[in-house]
C-alpha cells in the first residue's frame, strides 16, 4: 500500500546500504570459520590459557624456510616424567635440524620430561613489567625457570620472588665456573644457576659501514648518522659509554658519576644519530643495513656473521662488558624436580658443549673447550667464546647499583630512549 | 521525516499529566539506577553499604518494570524507552565513566615503593607535576602529528568525499564499499605495511631516489638522513592513512544531504563551479567537516601505533609515554595522571572548537 | 544541465576527479600490500621484503601455531562481545530512534563520548578500574573492553539506519489485533535487522582488529593484534598476512552478498 509523498530523499545514514546482509551472515562467518580452524589446529582450546599446549614432539614452523628457527616455541617429550616449561631469550640455545638434535629433544628423549620451551624475552624491562603484576600479588606465572640477565635476576631476589633452586639435585652445579660462584646478584648462590655468559661490543655491518670499526667513538661518527642502533638495556649501552669516558663502571655508586655518559647518549638522540633502541632485534636491522653499526651481544652476532659474513662484532679499544643471564625459579613454580633435572643435564659439559657450538656464547661451566674442540675445533680457539686472560681484561661488568640509584638511572636512560 | 513516537497527544490535562509523571519516573529510575552502578563502580561505597546500593540498584529496575506491566498501554509506551535503555547504559556508566573517575583517583595516588602493584590514594598531585615536567615534547608532538595528519585528511579526503557524493552515480556504492574496506584490515598490519613500503630498501624509497628527489624530500623535511621511514613524517603519513576513511564517511554523510537541484542553481547563480561550491555547497558540509575533523584528530592525538613502527626515539608521541610508563614502567599513576591530562585537553579542546562551529550532531 | 562548462572548470573538475582517484588508490595501497605479500616466501622471519612468491602460505595458513591460536581467541573475543554489544546497542537504537522523551538530547551526547575519547584513555582507565578492583586482567575483562565501545558503535550505526522509519507501521499492526511481542517479531525485528546486521559485521570486524584498548586490559591473554606486536621483534610471518587477507575477503563477501540481496529485493518489490 503506498501513499503518495514527497520525493524520498536520500537516507542521511552513516552506514549505507551497501551494509545489508543476510540473516546471521556474521555469525555465519564465525561460524564456519571457527570448526575449520580448529580441525586444523587440533588444538585443545582450554579457552582460558594462552598458548600451545601439545606434547607431541615438533617444532613449530616447519614450514619456514631453511635456516629460520621456531620462533613461536618448541614442545616436546612424553611427559611420562612431569612437565616443564622454561622461557628463555631467542636464538639461546641448539635446535633439531641439519641432522642434529636439539638440547630440548635430548632432555626430552633422556628424561621423558614433556618440555615446553619458548623465547619470550627480548628485553628485561619489558618481561619483569609483565611479571611485576602477577608476581607482585603474590600469584604463580606459568614459567618454572625464567632467564632474566643478572641485575634483574638481583632485584628478583630482593623482592623475594623467587624460590631457591633445589641444587642439591644438581650435582653438576659444581661445574660451574669459579668466577661464577656466590656473584654480587646472589650472594648464597641459592637462587640462581647461569644460563650462559656474555659479551658486549659493537657489531657492524662492513659493508654498510664501509670501514672497520675499533672503537665506541665511531659510534659517534657523524658518518653513520641515522644509521647507529643502540641497546634499550641501559647497563650495556651506558656501560659502554662509562668505559669510553674513563668511567669505572663496576664502582658505580651515585648517578652523578654516570651522568656525562647520559648527556652524551642524549646529545646523540637528539641529533638524530641513533636510529633506533632495540631489544634482542637488532640482527634484522644490521643484516640489512639499516644499522651500520650497533650495540650487540657477541653470541648473536656471531651467529649472524656466519650467514652473513659482512657481519662483524668487535670488542671496542675502551674496552666492552661482561654479563650473565640466569636461570631462577619463579615464586611458586611447581615442576622442582624436572627444573633439577634440567639444570643438571645443561651442566653435563657434553650437553652444555652442544649448547655452546649452537649459541656461540661463553659458557657458564667451566672446562668446556676439550668437548667443543671436539665438535668444532675452531670455535674451541675463539677467543670470545673463551676468553683469555687478556680479553677478559677488557671487560667490565656494571656494578650493583642500589634501588634508590637504580631508578635514577632508569628514569634517566627512560627519558632517552624517548619513551 | 516521521515522527518517532506515534502516539497521540492526550486531549485531556490529567492524562497528560500521568504521561509527564510517567516520564519522570522513567528518567528518575534510569539516572538513579546509573548513579549507583557509578558509586559502586568507582568503590565509593563499599562492603554492606555496596550491598545496600545493589539491592536499591535492583528495585529501580523491578520498579519500572512493575511500573510499565501494571500501568497500562499508555504508561508502557511512556516507560518503554527508558527500558530498554537501562542495560545499554548501565554497562557504559560501570565501563566507561567508572573507569574515568577510577583514572581520576589513581593519578592521585602514590607507589608505596618502587615495584609495588597497589598505589595508595593520597590526593598526590605531583603526578600532574611530572607528566607535564617530563613530557610535554611528547604531548607537543602528539598534538602536532595529530593536527597535520587531520589536515592532511581533510585535503586528501574532502574531494574524494565529494566525487562520491556528486559525481559517481551508479558507482556510488560501490565506491563508499571501497572506503570502508580498510577497516576489515588489522590496523597493525596496514601500519606494518607502510614500514615495508618505506623502507630503505622498498619500492617508495627507491623510486625518489632514483627520481633524484631525495634533496628535495630532505629539504621539505619528509626525508630524514635519505631514508623516509623511521622519520616524523613517515609517522604522520602514517596517521593519516589510518584516519582517512574516519574523515571521508561524516563529510560524505552531510554532503549527501545537499540535493543536487541545489548544487545546480547554485552553478546557475554563479560564474564559476568553484564559486559555487565555496558559497554554497561548503557552508552546508561543515557539519560533516566538524564530525571528521573530531574522529580524525582525537584518536590520532593518543595513538602509539604509528610512531611505535614508523618513528624513531625523536618522534614519540604522548601515547607512547603512556603505554610505556603503565605497561613497561608500570609507573601506574604518572600514566593515569598523563591519560587524564590527554583527556581534559581534548575536552577542552573540542568545547573550544564546538563554540566556533556550533553545536553540531556528531552522527 | 545547460550552462556553458569554460575551461577552466573542466581542468577543475578533472583535477578534482583525479584528486579523487589518488585518493582512493591511496587507501588501498596498503590492502593490496597485505594480500600480495601473503603469497611472498621470505628469506628470513620478517615478510617485509618480497623474495619469490609462493602458494604455501596459502596452502598452510595455521603453520605458526602460536599465531593461529591468538587468531581463534581473538574471533572468540569478537563472536562474544559482538553477541552482547548489539543486543545492548539495538535496544539503545531502538529506545533513541522510536520514542520521544525527557533527555533524549543529553542522552546522544552521553552515547558518543565513548567514540570520541582516545583508545589509549579508553584502555588506560578501564585498566585502572579492574586494577582498583583486584580484578586479574585477561580473556574476560578483553570481553568487557570490546563491549563497551562496540556498544556505542551499534547504537548509533542502527540508529542511522532506522531514522526515518515509518513507525506508523507498528500501529497498524497492533490495531490489526497483533499483541506487542507479535508486533515486534513480524514487524519490528525485520525492519531494523538489516542494521543490526551491518552494526555487527562492522563491530566484529573492528573487535578483532583492536590494539590499543586490548593491550591495556588483556594481562597475559593474547590476541591476534596483540601476538603480532608482540612477536615483531622476531618475525613477522607471511601467515599474518593469510589470516588477515581471509577476514578481508570474508568481510567483503558478506557486504557484497548484502548489497545483491537488496538490489533484488528492490527489483522483485517493483
Amino acid at each position: 500500500m503506498s501513499q503518495p509523498h514527497e520525493p524520498r530523499r536520500p537516507r542521511p545514514a552513516r552506514w549505507n546500504r551497501r551494509q545489508l546482509l543476510a540473516r546471521g551472515g556474521a555469525l555465519g562467518a564465525a561460524g564456519f570459520s571457527l570448526p575449520a580452524l580448529l580441525a586444523a589446529c587440533g588444538d585443545d582450546d582450554d579457552g582460558g590459557a594462552s598458548g600451545t599446549g601439545s606434547t607431541t614432539g615438533s617444532t613449530a614452523g616447519g614450514t619456514a624456510a631453511p635456516g629460520t628457527t621456531a620462533a613461536g616455541g618448541t614442545a616436546a617429550g612424553s611427559g611420562e616424567g612431569g612437565e616443564l616449561f622454561f622461557e628463555n631469550w631467542p636464538e639461546y640455545i641448539d635446535v633439531t635440524e641439519d641432522g642434529l638434535v636439539g638440547t630440548v629433544d635430548r632432555f626430552a628423549e633422556a628424561t621423558g620430561i614433556a618440555m615446553r620451551y619458548t623465547d619470550a624475552f627480548s628485553d628485561n624491562v619489558e618481561y619483569f613489567a609483565l611479571i611485576q603484576p602477577v608476581l607482585g600479588r603474590g600469584d604463580t606465572i606459568e614459567p618454572d625457570i625464567i632467564a632474566p640477565t643478572s641485575w634483574l635476576a638481583g632485584r628478583l631476589i630482593n623482592l623475594g620472588w623467587v624460590d631457591k633452586l633445589p641444587l642439591d639435585q644438581v650435582p653438576n652445579a659444581a661445574n660451574l665456573r669459579t668466577d661464577l660462584q656466590n656473584p654480587a646478584w646472589d650472594p648464597t648462590g641459592e637462587y640462581s644457576l647461569p644460563w650462559q655468559t656474555g659479551i658486549t661490543g659493537i657489531a657492524y655491518n662492513l659493508d654498510a659501514t664501509g670501514r672497520e670499526l675499533t672503537s665506541v667513538a665511531d659510534l659517534f661518527d657523524p658518518e653513520f648518522k641515522g644509521r647507529i642502533g643502540m641497546l634499550t638495556e641501559m647497563r650495556d649501552t651506558v656501560g659502554l659509554l662509562l668505559n669510553w669516558l674513563g668511567v669505572d663502571q663496576s664502582t658505580l655508586t651515585t648517578f652523578d658519576e654516570a651522568a656525562e655518559a647520559f648527556d652524551r647518549l642524549a646529545q646523540a638522540k637528539a641529533d638524530g644519530q641513533i636510529r633506533a633502541f632495540t631489544g634482542n632485534d637488532y640482527l634484522d636491522d644490521l643484516s640489512t643495513g639499516n644499522f651500520a653499526a650497533c650495540i650487540g651481544w657477541s653470541g648473536d652476532v656471531v651467529q649472524l656473521s656466519l650467514e652473513n659474513p659482512a657481519v662483524r662484532f668487535i670488542i671496542p679499544d675502551e674496552g666492552g662488558n661482561s654479563w650473565a643471564d640466569t636461570m631462577v625459579m619463579p615464586k611458586g613454580a611447581a615442576n622442582r624436580d624436572q627444573a633439577a633435572k634440567w639444570m643438571d643435564f645443561v651442566y653435563d659439559p657434553v650437553q652444555a658443549a652442544q649448547i655452546t657450538a649452537w649459541v656461540q656464547y661463553v659458557s657458564p661451566v667451566a672446562g668446556l673447550q676439550e668437548e667443543v674442540a671436539k665438535l668444532d675445533p675452531e670455535l674451541a680457539e675463539s677467543p670470545l667464546l673463551f676468553p683469555d686472560e687478556e680479553t677478559l681484561a677488557r671487560l667490565s661488568t656494571f656494578a650493583n647499583l642500589s634501588e634508590d640509584v637504580e631508578a635514577e638511572f632508569d628514569a634517566a636512560f627512560s627519558e632517552i630512549t624517548g619513551a | 521525516m516521521s515522527e518517532p513516537d506515534p502516539t497521540p497527544w492526550a486531549e485531556d490535562t490529567l492524562t497528560r499529566r500521568a504521561q509527564r509523571g510517567s516520564e519522570w519516573f522513567g528518567l528518575a529510575t534510569l539516572l538513579g539506577a546509573g548513579a549507583l552502578i557509578l558509586a559502586i563502580g568507582m568503590r565509593l561505597v563499599t562492603g554492606a553499604l555496596a550491598a545496600v546500593a545493589v539491592v536499591v540498584l535492583v528495585g529501580f529496575v523491578v520498579a519500572l518494570i512493575v511500573a510499565a506491566v501494571a500501568g497500562g498501554l499508555e504508561a508502557r509506551r511512556r516507560l518503554a524507552p527508558y527500558g530498554l535503555l537501562k542495560p545499554g547504559t548501565l554497562f557504559l556508566v560501570l565501563f566507561y565513566l567508572a573507569p574515568l573517575f577510577s583514572l581520576l583517583r589513581s593519578s592521585l595516588s602514590t607507589l608505596p615503593s618502587r615495584f609495588a602493584v597497589e598505589a595508595e590514594f593520597d590526593w598526590n598531585f605531583g603526578n600532574y607535576g611530572d607528566a607535564f615536567s617530563d613530557f610535554g615534547a611528547q604531548f607537543g608532538r602528539g598534538f602536532l602529528y595529530a593536527g597535520i595528519a587531520t589536515v592532511l585528511c581533510v585535503l586528501i579526503g574532502y574531494p574524494l568525499a565529494y566525487v562520491i557524493a556528486f559525481r559517481s552515480g551508479r558507482w556510488r556504492n560501490l565506491l563508499l564499499g571501497l572506503v570502508v574496506v580498510p577497516f576489515f584490515t588489522s590496523y597493525l598490519i596496514r601500519t606494518i605495511a607502510w614500514s615495508s613500503l618505506l623502507a630503505d630498501a622498498g619500492p617508495i624509497a627507491g623510486s625518489v631516489r632514483w627520481l633524484h628527489l631525495t634533496g628535495l624530500l630532505e629539504a621539505a623535511q619528509v626525508m630524514d638522513n635519505g631514508r623516509l621511514i623511521n622519520t616524523p613524517a613517515a609517522v604522520i603519513g602514517g596517521l593519516t592513512y589510518n584516519f582517512l576513511p574516519f574523515m571521508i564517511l561524516p563529510i560524505y554523510v552531510s554532503l549527501e544531504k545537499v540535493s543536487p537541484a541545489l548544487v545546480d542553481a547554485a552553478q546557475d547563480l554563479y560564474s564559476s563551479g568553484f564559486r559555487a561550491f565555496r558559497k554554497v555547497v561548503l557552508p552546508l558540509s561543515i557539519p560533516g567537516v566538524f564530525a571528521g575533523t573530531l574522529l580524525t584528530f582525537i584518536p590520532a592525538a593518543g595513538d602509539f601505533v604509528n610512531a611505535e613502527y614508523l618513528g624513531n626515539p625523536n618522534t614519540t608521541m604522548i601515547g607512547n609515554s603512556i603505554q610505556d610508563q603503565f605497561l613497561v614502567q608500570n609507573n601506574v599513576p604518572l600514566a593515569s595522571a598523563m591519560s587524564f591530562v590527554l583527556m581534559v585537553i581534548i575536552t577542552v579542546a573540542v568545547l573550544i572548537y564546538t563554540t566556533f562551529l556550533g553545536t553540531e550532531e556528531l552522527t | 544541465m545547460t550552462r556553458a562548462i569554460t575551461a577552466r572548470g573542466r581542468v577543475g573538475s578533472w583535477a578534482l576527479n583525479l584528486v579523487a582517484v589518488v585518493g582512493l588508490v591511496y587507501l588501498f595501497v596498503p590492502i593490496v600490500w597485505i594480500v600480495v605479500f601473503s603469497f611472498n616466501r621470505p628469506n628470513g622471519r620478517y615478510n617485509i621484503v618480497w623474495q619469490r612468491f609462493t602458494l604455501d602460505n596459502w596452502l598452510d595458513p595455521f603453520a605458526d601455531a602460536d599465531l593461529t591460536d591468538a587468531f581463534q581467541r581473538s574471533l572468540k573475543i569478537a563472536a562474544i562481545s559482538t553477541a552482547v554489544a548489539v543486543v545492548l546497542g539495538s535496544m539503545i537504537a531502538l529506545a533513541l530512534s522510536r520514542y520521544r522523551f525527557r533527555g533524549l538530547a543529553g542522552y546522544n551526547l552521553f552515547l558518543v563520548l565513548p567514540l570520541t575519547t582516545p583508545e589509549v584513555v579508553l584502555g588506560s582507565s578501564l585498566a585502572t578500574l579492574f586494577i582498583d578492583w583486584d580484578v586479574t586482567r585477561g580473556f574476560t575483562t578483553v570481553v568487557i573492553a570490546h563491549i563497551m565501545f562496540q556498544v556505542s558503535f551499534v547504537a548509533l550505526t542502527v540508529r542511522a539506519r532506522v531514522r526515518g522509519f515509518d513507525w506508523t507501521l507498528e500501529q497498524a499492526a497492533q490495531d490489526l489485533g497483533a499483541s506487542p511481542l507479535v508486533t515486534f517479531r513480524r514487524v519490528t525485528f525485520p525492519l531494523i535487522l538489516p542494521g543490526v546486521l551491518a552494526a555487527a559485521l562492522l563491530s566484529f570486524a573492528l573487535s578483532i582488529d583492536d590494539f590499543i584498548i586490548t593491550l591495556f586490559n588483556a594481562g597475559s591473554e593474547t590476541t591476534f593484534p596483540l601476538y603480532i606486536n608482540g612477536s615483531f621483534r622476531v618475525q613477522f610471518p607471511p601467515q599474518a598476512n593469510v589470516l588477515a587477507t581471509v577476514v578481508l575477503l570474508v568481510s567483503v563477501a558478506l557486504m557484497l552478498f548484502g548489497v545483491l540481496r537488496s538490489i533484488r529485493r528492490k527489483a522483485t518489490a517493483r
